[in-house]
């Protein structure tokens, strides 16, 4: 098969054992079927591990950086870097491996993933292990790998700020790792511009085991497109769809932070553990009083109309001048909310404290919950958390935990692990409100509502996951949408079948909408061959029995439980229309025949025996 | 124009160069009449009388309390001034940001700086242009007759970068010398009177406006710039966090 428009068609390769620098081409069989980001990366790391079970924290595991084909065009939105790696967080209940995991894939937005294509790359794959600190330099051909003994230990902000001045130059972009991410932390995540995040999924823990804190990327190129002027009528109707809408203006105006208070009054939110779905203080942390008493400024990521992104500074004692972003919809519940939080400014310092020091918030917000409940209904002492009162709603405690997983001290050894882990430590019936599956914890939205989003849980591919989808047909459009570049909030603002007859004018597969669809359908199901070969299977599709046994108590939706017998329907039923084995959750051969995946059959009989 | 929305802010918190520059947008969108400029702005404006037809001087004014940093106005400078033929037809480019003439300089605390050419009155840049003049008296820098923008004659420049020196240490160094030849680029030509970026800014945080500037007083670098932003933004806080220089 001949070159394909719209890619370089080569990953920039980087061993950090051996110090290799080289290109990897990559088959453009690939690039037309995985199209990009998450797909192509999951191609990617099916290549890379040609068996399972692989420590995620060996040198045999890949990191990814990967963009889409949208990428490094000015396509709305076309933002995104997707992150893939095995993940260093999630576990099976049974598997003949002991590093058994699931595959992980992290959106970040900001202006790193164009910068990729920009220096002339589709993606980055950094192998192998660095024996001591270094950073990666790549400034388009010229490619470095860097000592950065001097930053190590660094938080991110101000390492953002120290590691600009190293390079000379505002126009490189960045993405880093915090102490969370070098003390190997399984929830660190990778952070960008001091704020933005590859924060699900482990990523920054990855990059930890291999001893990298940075990458550095600029660049002066750019892939061609297949017809360029169609392409360019396209853009400049994107453009124009996006232009004025109420939707982008909501976006522009409050961020993700308008869903605090949405949520909460429809009982989706996270609150004190995800015992409850409604918040009665949601009004003192949320968007408009956000944007009130916080919020100066909104940014935007590279070409995005939205502008969700708001910045400003905490006005009042405590911690009055902290300057951060947020809060967003998941940091201000899982900092907020979840913990029963009221101060706007505690909520900020947290969440301030959480990105310097390289957390996912997600994760750890979930962490800090569980050990509060546990502690509140005395499963655990004070000792157990080095003398830390944890209570409901005690900033105070909040940022020493997040100090002590960070690094790695006396509690945080324990809690750094992750719910399941303490579960399984402290035991007592704990694992009820332990809200993870397969070890990744749930996002800021509850599921007492909502069984739509318990089959979004339970059946995403990273572990536990708000952006899954809640049916089949959504999944497979939104794992269209990480193999393109743009942002899943922009989705929404590319009207019709504008997407998919962009990526033509892009390509020219000469693929219909539905084929395009079908191409997300397959990245799904690699990704859940990838997990069902390291041993999941369907009790690892399992949702924290608080939500079938414990109803809300109160707000408008007080009393409501999910019912065990239909959503194990539900499940079912979500099997068969993926074309799955019912009981052993295995993709059949015939769709898998179907999806062109031919080349994982004997992997998955071989996983079977 | 935007002026009535530009003018009703309050001037009161606003540090000097700010506050001086929101004299100058509020001076300069009230039109091309001639201007009461106050004691604020004793010379620093050259705003010109419409008639005479005369080539008037003109620019692209940046509203940093607009600008979200997504950097479109780059990839719509490079769209327009990198085109490319296809089929026998001169299409817009795909917008490399690489090759724009305006650049955007990111900033933590966040603050995102847009950097084009101001064309100063004075023109530091051409000043600094060793080249002898010609008998049209261009230097190989020289004003582009029609817009009064800055351009570049390859075929008499000698690449000895003296003219992105000065504006890098007299103005903003919107002047970035070409990574192989050393030819001056980037200078904003203002797309032939029509500016792209401010067209397609999805923030208005764009504005061309006649007249334009002697330097003294808009001229700062990026860094100097954020700073006054940022202080103004988050307060002292703010600035305490930043080591600027270098």
């Amino acid at each position: 098969m001949k070159k394909l428009h719209g890619y370089f068609g080569i990953l920039l390769d980087v061993d950090l054992s051996t110090g290799q620098i080289s290109h990897r081409e990559v088959d453009p069989k690939d690039l037309q079927n995985f199209i990009g980001g998450r797909g192509l990366g999951m191609k990617l790391l099916w290549d890379l591990l040609p068996k399972p079970g692989t420590d995620p924290l060996s040198e045999k595991n890949p990191l990814l950086f990967m963009t889409g084909p949208f990428s490094g065009f000015p396509l709305p939105s076309a933002s995104r870097t997707c992150v893939v790696t095995k993940s260093p967080i999630t576990s099976p209940l049974k598997s003949k491996y002991p590093g058994a995991s699931t595959v992980s894939y992290s959106n970040m937005g900001g202006f790193f993933g164009p910068e990729i294509r920009f220096a002339g790359y589709d993606g980055l794959l950094v192998r192998g292990k660095s024996d001591k600190p270094v950073y990666l330099y790549i400034d388009d051909g010229k490619v470095e790998i860097r000592d950065a003994q001097k930053f190590w230990g660094q938080r991110t902000d101000p390492f953002d700020r120290a590691f600009i001045k190293e390079l000379g130059d505002r126009r490189f972009r960045t993405c880093y790792i915090g102490p969370a991410g070098e003390n190997l932390v399984p929830f660190a995540s990778i952070i960008n511009t001091a704020a933005r995040a590859a924060g699900r999924g482990g990523t920054g823990c990855v990059m930890g085991s291999k001893k990298l804190k940075a990458i550095a990327i600029r660049g002066s190129r750019q892939p061609d497109v297949a017809k360029h002027k169609q392409f360019l009528e396209l853009l400049e109707k994107a453009r124009k769809d996006f232009a004025g809408t109420t939707n982008t203006e909501n976006w522009r105006r409050y961020g993700t932070g308008s869903a605090l208070i949405r949520s909460s009054d429809g009982g989706s939110q996270a609150v004190k553990n995800f015992r409850e779905g409604t918040f009665q203080h949601i009004d003192k942390i949320g968007g408009i009083t956000a944007r009130r008493s916080i919020w100066q400024r909104d940014f935007a990521c590279f070409v995005c109309p939205l502008a969700c992104k708001k910045s400003g500074v905490a006005p009042l004692e405590p911690f009055s001048g902290l300057v951060h972003d947020g809060p967003e919809y998941e940091t201000g519940t899982m900092l907020g909310a979840n913990l029963l939080i009221t101060s706007m400014n505690g909520m900020q310092k947290a969440i301030y404290t959480a990105d310097d020091l390289g957390l996912d918030i997600i994760s750890v917000g979930n962490v800090i919950g569980f050990l509060m409940e546990a502690y509140e209904k005395r499963l655990i002492n004070k000792k157990f958390l080095d003398g830390i009162d944890l209570t409901w709603g005690n900033v105070d405690a909040v940022l020493k935990m997040l100090s002590k997983i960070a690094f790695q001290e006396g509690v945080g050894k324990a809690a750094g692990k992750g719910v399941k882990f303490l579960a399984e430590t402290i035991g007592k019936d704990s694992r009820k409100f332990a809200i993870h599956c397969k070890g990744h914890t749930f996002a800021a939205w509850n599921c007492h509502v909502s069984p739509g989003m318990g089959i979004s849980y339970a059946t995403a591919n990273r572990g536990a996951c708000h952006l899954n989808g809640r049916d089949v047909h959504i999944q497979n459009a939104i794992a269209l949408t990480d193999t393109t570049g743009v942002c899943l909030f922009a989705r929404g603002g590319y009207q019709g079948n504008l997407i998919s007859d962009i990526l033509e004018t892009i390509s020219n597969r000469g693929w219909s909408e539905e084929q395009y669809t079908i191409a997300g359908e397959r990245v799904f199901n690699l990704e859940k061959c990838l997990n069902y070969r390291e041993g999941f299977r369907k009790p690892d599709d399992s949702i924290p029995d608080r939500f079938f046994e414990e109803p809300l108590t109160i707000g408008p939706h007080k009393g409501a439980v999910l019912d065990r017998k239909e959503f194990e329907g539900m499940l079912n039923k979500y099997y068969q229309k993926r074309d799955w084995d019912v009981n052993t959750t295995r993709p059949t051969d015939q769709k898998l025949k179907a999806l062109g995946l031919d080349f994982v059959l004997p992997h998955l009989d071989s996983a079977d025996t | 124009m935007k002026d009535k929305e530009l003018s009703n802010r309050g001037l009161e918190s606003v540090p000097p160069i700010l506050q001086n520059r929101r004299s100058f947008i509020k001076t300069i969108t009230i039109g091309g009449a001639a201007l009461t400029v106050g004691a604020i702005f004793p010379t620093s404006l050259t705003a010109q009388s419409s008639g005479g037809g005369k080539p008037q001087r003109s620019m692209i004014l940046v509203d940093f309390d607009k600008c979200t940093g997504c950097r479109t106005c780059e990839t719509v400078c490079a769209q327009f001034n990198q085109q490319k033929v296809i089929n026998g037809e001169a299409l817009w480019g795909l917008g490399n940001p690489y090759f724009a003439n305006i650049r955007v300089y990111p900033f933590n605390p966040d603050a995102d700086v847009p950097i084009v050419c101001l064309m100063c009155k004075d023109n530091p840049c051409i000043e600094a242009c060793p080249v002898e003049p010609d008998e049209q008296g261009h230097k190989a820098l020289y004003r582009d007759t029609k817009t009064l923008a800055i351009r570049n004659n390859k075929k008499r420049c000698i690449a000895c970068g003296s003219c992105a020196e000065a504006c890098r240490e007299k103005r903003v160094g919107a002047i970035i010398p070409n990574k192989e030849t050393n030819h001056p680029e980037r200078m904003c030509n203002l797309c032939n009177g029509d500016p792209q970026c401010v067209k397609y800014c999805p923030y208005g945080a764009l504005t061309h406006v006649k007249g334009g500037l002697d330097g003294r007083h808009y001229a700062v670098p990026a860094e100097k710039i954020a700073e006054e932003l940022i202080h103004r933004w988050y307060g002292s806080a703010g600035l305490q966090r930043t080591p600027y220089k270098g």
